[in-house]
């Protein structure tokens, strides 16, 4: 393994554009780097697909993240700060890694609900899993708009009718502050809390409501609905998904003498 | 209120249907999207748009004492076709006439659950359901009208059971939601007494009648009920589209008739099809010929302004994005076409 790391790694250094895919390496793990060559344009003929898919090999770690929002680029000189300037600068010179086809240049695109989608996504069905997403933000809309239609006066500013900010607040209030890691010591594992990347928070909310709106429903309900419910119910801090967050801190307090077993 | 005087000064603004209208006048016409719109926003809000307008000023004009004159409204899929029918029946309700709402004749040639055979013809087909539902429904329409119809005939359903002549059209029309199994009959007895009687003239206690049907081409169309040994049924065999063809003929006198071609519904016709020579058929076009094709289009720049106002104005458009930038992308995304716009703000 780690032989096979150092060739990879060799390979990068000299060949800055070569993104060879990592089933290629399997074959080549004791051969040296002139053979290499040797077998690879001789007997040795590795099957490429005819539609290469660029995105899901590995990147070489040169290549820059794209930048689909268009305003970044209607921004003139004067507006930039200087690392903005020398990022510009940067993408002249480097290459750039392909976009995935869900990303848009739209205004309404949102990276956090394209990673829900494809969170709710079963056997490659993203235009289903895109279509109840849609059904769930109008369905919210919809609960939200009427209450404020039939609140007085005096309510009506309290009630929030954007389905977006919604969201993103009810992830907010599921997303847990500190998690759990099993960490072996002494031939025991132990559950040991350790704090938690920003990635790793929105994962967890966004498994978590998934799961529970798939599980606990009942069996005429369509998910859309019972995700609109949950979504509702974490906004204003209630709800199964809420409970399952406040299960996990209440663990990890409980298990706070073990905390000194993390080493990072 | 704005109802009789609509005019061309009035393009493109909303006007605001009373509940109580939309109660009694449309207990089943509208399309199921603006009920829920209705709902939401707690008012129902008609456009004034261009079909609508020439459609209500053909009836002003026309005269009554000749045959009945068909206007046929068609156009592209999500144009505004039902909603110009429902603002015209809107306006001939507040004008006093007769409404005759047939919501969808898609309905009644597709996915029957009882088929019975009809016991004043031994070759058609009975529709108890449908027949009794659409009964009810007329009822709540056109309530004040009931008592002062009187029959002209008398009409008997079984040995024991008859309708007395000059008995009140509200008897006849409870006697068919009660007894589901004549129910057809009953429709084809009501829509015959209306047709002699709307001849009459003004000064004597007449009245405009205006049949309004949503989907007219399945009546010249295929239907997929099947008999009991499996073999399709013809539509000249169901006993209320036989009457219904008998309502479209121009041959009484004293009210209007105002059809919508929809693909959406049909059977057996490809979804580019929307002209009435495609969707009518020879047979279906011999019937309505002649008659007022009335096109609808989508929405022009002023109208998808004021819609966009208007959802602004009720709080639907809530991206906070869907202000500036986001105007551009709807109008190319939808093309200006009233019901993907709607599908596409429902979201935003």
């Amino acid at each position: 393994m780690a032989q096979n790391a150092c060739i990879l790694s060799h390979r990068q250094n000299l060949h800055g554009d070569l993104h060879i895919p990592e089933s290629l390496c399997w074959g080549l793990q004791s051969t040296t780097f002139s053979k290499m060559a040797a077998s690879i344009t001789g007997l040795l003929k590795p099957w490429t697909p005819r539609l290469f898919l660029v995105r899901w090999s590995r990147y070489n770690p040169y290549y820059l993240e794209p930048e689909p929002r268009k305003e970044l680029y209607n921004m003139p000189e004067t507006e930039l700060t200087t690392e903005q300037k020398e990022e510009r600068e940067l993408k002249a010179v480097r290459p750039i890694k392909a976009t995935t086809n869900s990303t848009t240049s739209s205004v309404f695109n949102d990276p956090v609900l394209s990673k829900f989608v494809n969170m709710m996504m079963r056997d490659g069905e993203k235009i289903l899993a895109r279509g109840i997403l849609t059904q769930t933000l109008e369905s919210l809309k919809r609960k939200q708009v009427e209450k404020y239609h039939k609140a007085p006066q005096g309510k009506k500013a309290e009630i929030e009718c954007n389905p977006y900010a919604i969201f993103h607040q009810a992830l907010e209030n599921c997303m847990p502050v500190i998690g759990l890691a099993s960490i072996q010591k002494g031939g025991k594992f132990y559950q040991v809390p350790v704090p938690l990347t920003d990635n790793r928070r929105r994962f967890l909310a966004m498994k978590w409501m998934i799961t529970e709106c798939r599980d606990n429903k009942n069996r005429r309900t369509l998910m859309y609905e019972k995700l609109s419910q949950e979504l509702l119910a974490a906004y204003s801090k209630e709800g199964n998904v809420i409970k399952r967050k406040h299960e996990l801190h209440k663990m990890a307090e409980s298990n706070r003498a073990y905390a000194h077993y993390r080493w990072w | 209120m704005w109802r009789a005087c609509q005019s061309e000064r009035h393009l493109g603004q909303y006007y605001t249907l009373p509940t109580s209208h939309l109660h009694t006048i449309f207990p089943h016409g509208l399309p199921a999207r603006y009920q829920q719109q209705v709902k939401t926003f707690n008012e129902g809000c008609v456009m004034v748009r261009q079909p609508a307008l020439e459609l209500i000023s053909y009836l002003k004009a026309a005269d009554y004492s000749k045959p009945a004159v068909r206007y046929l409204l068609y156009g592209l899929k999500g144009s505004g076709k039902t909603m110009s029918l429902c603002h015209t029946i809107h306006y001939c309700s507040t004008q006093g006439w007769l409404v005759l709402h047939i919501p969808d004749a898609h309905l009644w040639v597709k996915n029957c659950k009882e088929l019975l055979p009809s016991s004043y013809h031994t070759s058609r087909f009975d529709q108890p359901i449908e027949a009794s539902n659409w009964l009810r429904n007329f009822r709540t329409t056109n309530e004040r009208f009931l008592s002062k119809i009187k029959l002209r005939q008398r009409y008997t359903w079984t040995k024991r059971e008859s309708t007395e002549k000059g008995s009140p059209l509200g008897e006849l029309v409870d006697m068919g939601v009660s007894r589901v199994k004549s129910s057809s009959d009953v429709v084809g007895a009501v829509l015959k007494e209306l047709r002699l009687q709307a001849a009459e003239t003004e000064e004597s206690e007449g009245f405009r009648l205006a049949v309004a049907i949503d989907g007219v081409n399945s009546l010249w169309g295929r239907t997929t009920i099947k008999k009991e040994d499996k073999s399709p049924v013809a539509p000249e065999e169901l006993t209320l589209i036989h009457n219904l063809r008998k309502m479209i003929d121009n041959n009484w006198c004293g009210g209007a008739v105002i059809a919508t071609l929809s693909q959406t519904g049909s059977l057996y016709s490809p979804s580019s099809a929307y002209l009435p020579k495609e969707l009518l058929g020879e047979e279906g076009f011999d019937s309505m010929d002649p008659f007022i094709p009335v096109p609808v289009s989508n929405y022009s720049e002023k109208e998808f302004e004021s819609c966009y106002l208007y959802y602004l104005d009720r709080h639907w458009l809530q991206h906070p994005h869907s202000e500036n930038e986001g105007k551009k992308e709807i109008i190319f995304l939808s093309n200006r076409n009233p019901s993907v716009l709607e599908r596409l703000c429902a979201f935003l």
